[in-house]
């Protein structure tokens, strides 16, 4: 029996805005599910619907298998972690994490014990007697957390505790929050805007979108097999390059003016065809189809051989550990069906930044912005949407390399790190 | 992997030590006056005005501390803004505990005021500071009815009210009653705008939603919760719910006719009539010394006050 479930939790609200649409999913014991989308898209108004504080328009909560909508939060027995700490200002630590015990009643010698044992846990011992004021900000987020543990709650909510943390504590937080989730072991819930910590963290991960889950599954799973552009684009970093195509009569891709034979294998030894997407019908030849290529998978190639892509350098980001170049090819940047346009779409369409794609390159191939450059494209790299839907109707090969693909997407946008765990 | 960064302990600081870095702190974050971008000569004609109205309200306590001293004849007869022997002080003073012609005590007078000040002040300042609360933080039905209806009573002066009040008092049997003062001092419009102001900005919505979390009533969360940070706003209320009563001369005059009960205010306006009808040998010296009397305690008490004036109460709780 799954600790949470929700079905078709719908949230509405007074304006006429639909917040949450429908959104069933399940979360099981000790389980760790990210709610991931980009602001507004109704994650943090369904984390509030569990926790109980926030209306529910239409659909149920369940935790423990008991439908909790008319339960007060007290008696949910869900701890939460808020994205501001929400600490009591007038209270020492010690007394910050003794209140909901004092709340519940717990005997004072209990109440010491457990308060003492989640300190040591998160390493607040010397700090029990301060007050929230006098301790630093990944300090505070830990008395947060440790307000939470003490209960020992059947479910842990968190939202965005890590946002604001600088970048570097934030990595080592996540695998702080992990370790604590593990030893709890209690089904949590934790909601961030940020791929890189869903990706690092989630067991599962529903990404959200205009209050509609697009999907939920493992992280790996989202990022080899996006059910559709949106997810396609969310997941992975730097965003994946998406373009108007077709599939001329004798199977080529046509990218703009140019024409890339998808019978062919570019290297040796590498790629298979990729894998159709149970119950949608496959890209047909002579049909105008969506095209996806991680910036991951493009790689540099020999001017002139078959299976390559020529493009335009117009900028160039260097990491360091790996590089990535922004071209410009004369294919059109497909727009995004499911929303209005990305902060990258208009980005894009600022002047100067004329590129409509990024590839993540070896740090030292020596690409300059202005020149030209040919790309390796792997047929079975590469993913397909419908241009109606935006629904995936292609995928790429299945011993994708996917697992390694968390790691990859953290060490380009945190670059501090990429410990996956703690 | 855990984060282990416990730093060392501040060293133990004093109050007075803390006092002076929070001072030093709020000065060195201030924009220095030459920045303010007035126009040349503003800064020096602001301070000359403040002096000004300084000195127009410190003149007549002056006054009264100096007369306070002298005999009735020196209070007429010399120089208002100096002393004159003899040193009648203590002797006024003494004159305070006495039953003058029947007309009731000073001393009696001084503890019936103080306790519709505390009963009124402070039923007041709890009132205001549930409804404040409430109003800034709960949506229910007719919430802002009820808010603007507050804000209407603030323009209505208690004159206007004489004659109906009067009359809903000689039926409730309150004429004469200590509750016929208390329990109108207990309503105040004004404390209740200002907690509600205050509970706004010092009562983070989250903290309430962490604490409801954290399993806490609704009752709980007020008192353990958003009274602690309603403190200082809380304060400000009580003083003025407190002088408010302290200074009230309307209500009584109209409630009581037993001079037993007359608060300081009806019984130094009974003494001020009596001297100037009976041209009385001794009553204007008591008249200001009871007049200086009666401010003490406010000033005693603004002071006391004053030092929980300080602001950063919620420090720390709510990262941004």
């Amino acid at each position: 029996m799954p600790a949470i479930e929700l079905e078709n939790l719908t949230r509405v609200f007074a304006s006429g805005v639909t917040a949450v649409d429908r959104l069933t999913l399940d979360v099981d014991d000790g389980e760790f599910v990210v709610l991931v989308g980009p602001s507004g898209c109704g994650k943090t108004t369904a984390l509030r619907m569990i926790a109980g504080l926030e209306k529910i328009t239409a659909g149920t909560v369940s935790i423990g298998g008991q439908v909790v909508n008319d339960v007060s939060p007290r008696r949910r027995d869900v701890a939460m972690v808020f994205q501001n700490y929400a600490l009591y200002p007038h209270l020492s630590v010690y007394d910050n994490l003794g209140f909901a015990l004092e709340n519940a009643g717990v005997p004072k010698a209990e109440r010491d014990r457990r308060i003492r044992a989640a300190a040591a846990a998160l390493g607040l011992s010397e700090l029990l007697r301060r007050r929230p004021r006098q301790l630093s900000g990944g300090q505070r987020q830990r008395v947060a957390m440790g307000r939470a543990i003490v209960r020992e709650p059947r479910v842990f909510l968190m939202d965005e505790p890590l946002s604001n943390l600088d970048a570097k504590l934030r990595v080592l937080m996540r695998g702080e929050v992990l370790r604590v989730h593990r030893s709890i072991g209690a089904a949590t819930v934790y909601v961030t805007h940020d791929q890189v910590e869903a990706m690092t963290m989630g067991d599962r991960i529903a990404l959200l979108n205009g209050g509609a889950l697009q999907q939920f599954g493992p992280p790996a799973e989202l990022y080899a097999r996006p059910v559709n552009q949106f997810v396609a684009r969310f997941i992975g970093s730097p965003e994946m390059n998406l373009f108007e195509a077709a599939l001329d009569a004798d199977g080529a891709l046509a990218l703009g003016s140019q024409r890339i034979d998808l019978t062919r294998r570019p290297v040796p030894g590498q790629g298979t065809p990729g894998q159709a997407v149970p119950g949608k019908q496959a890209p047909r030849r002579g049909e105008p189809v969506i095209v996806g290529i991680r910036p991951e998978d493009l790689a540099l190639g020999a001017p002139g051989a078959p299976g390559t892509l020529t493009a335009e350098v117009r900028a160039v980001e260097q990491l360091g550990s790996e590089l990535h170049a922004f071209f410009s090819i004369d294919a059109r940047q497909a727009g995004d069906q499911t929303g209005g346009a990305s902060d990258a779409d208009q980005d894009a369409a600022l002047p100067g930044q004329a590129h409509n794609g990024v590839a993540r390159l070896d740090p030292r191939s020596g690409i300059r912005p202005g020149g030209r450059v040919t790309f390796l494209v792997d047929p079975a790299r590469l993913y397909f949407f419908d241009p109606a839907t935006g629904e995936a109707t292609g995928w790429p090969a299945a011993p994708a390399q996917a697992p390694q693909a968390p790691q990859a997407t953290q060490q380009a946008s945190a670059g501090a790190g990429r410990t996956r765990s703690g | 992997m855990t984060v282990t960064t416990v730093s060392p302990p501040p060293p133990p600081e004093s109050r007075r030590q803390r006092r002076r870095r929070e001072r030093l702190a709020a000065r060195d974050s201030e924009i220095p006056v030459e920045l303010y971008g007035l126009p040349r000569g503003t800064v020096g004609l602001l301070t000359t005005l403040a002096f000004g109205f300084a000195l127009f309200t410190l003149i007549p306590i002056g006054w009264i501390l100096i007369n306070s001293t002298k005999t009735q004849a020196n209070i007429f007869e010399t120089f208002g803004f100096w002393f004159a022997s003899p040193f009648e002080f203590f002797h006024t003073f003494g004159l305070l505990f006495q039953n003058v012609d029947g007309y009731g005590t000073f001393i009696q007078w001084f503890g019936n005021t103080a306790l519709y000040a505390v009963l009124g002040g402070g039923g007041a300042t709890i009132l205001a500071a549930l409804a404040g609360y409430a109003l800034a933080r709960f949506r229910f039905r007719g919430s802002r009815f009820v808010f603007y209806t507050i804000i209407a009573a603030l323009l209505v002066p208690i004159t206007a009210l004489s004659i109906p009040l009067y009359l809903t008092y000689a039926k409730a049997h309150l004429i004469n009653s200590i509750w016929g003062m208390v329990l109108p001092s207990m309503i105040s419009p004004i404390g209740v705008y200002l907690m509600r102001t205050y509970a706004d900005i010092s009562v983070p919505r989250e903290l309430l939603d962490a604490a409801r979390i954290d399993g806490a009533g609704e009752l709980r969360i007020f008192f353990r919760v958003a009274l602690p940070l309603m403190v200082p706003g809380l304060l400000t209320v009580l003083l003025i719910n407190i002088v408010a009563v302290w200074n009230n001369y309307f209500l009584p005059l109209l409630i009581f006719n037993i001079n037993t009960k007359y608060p300081l205010t009806v019984g130094l306006g009974l003494w001020s009539t009596r001297a100037v009808n009976s041209g009385d040998a001794n009553l204007y010296p008591m008249l200001v010394m009871g007049g200086l009397v009666t401010i003490i305690p406010l000033i005693a008490l603004f002071l006391i006050l004053q030092r929980y004036w300080r602001g950063g109460m919620l420090l720390g709780s709510i990262a941004n």
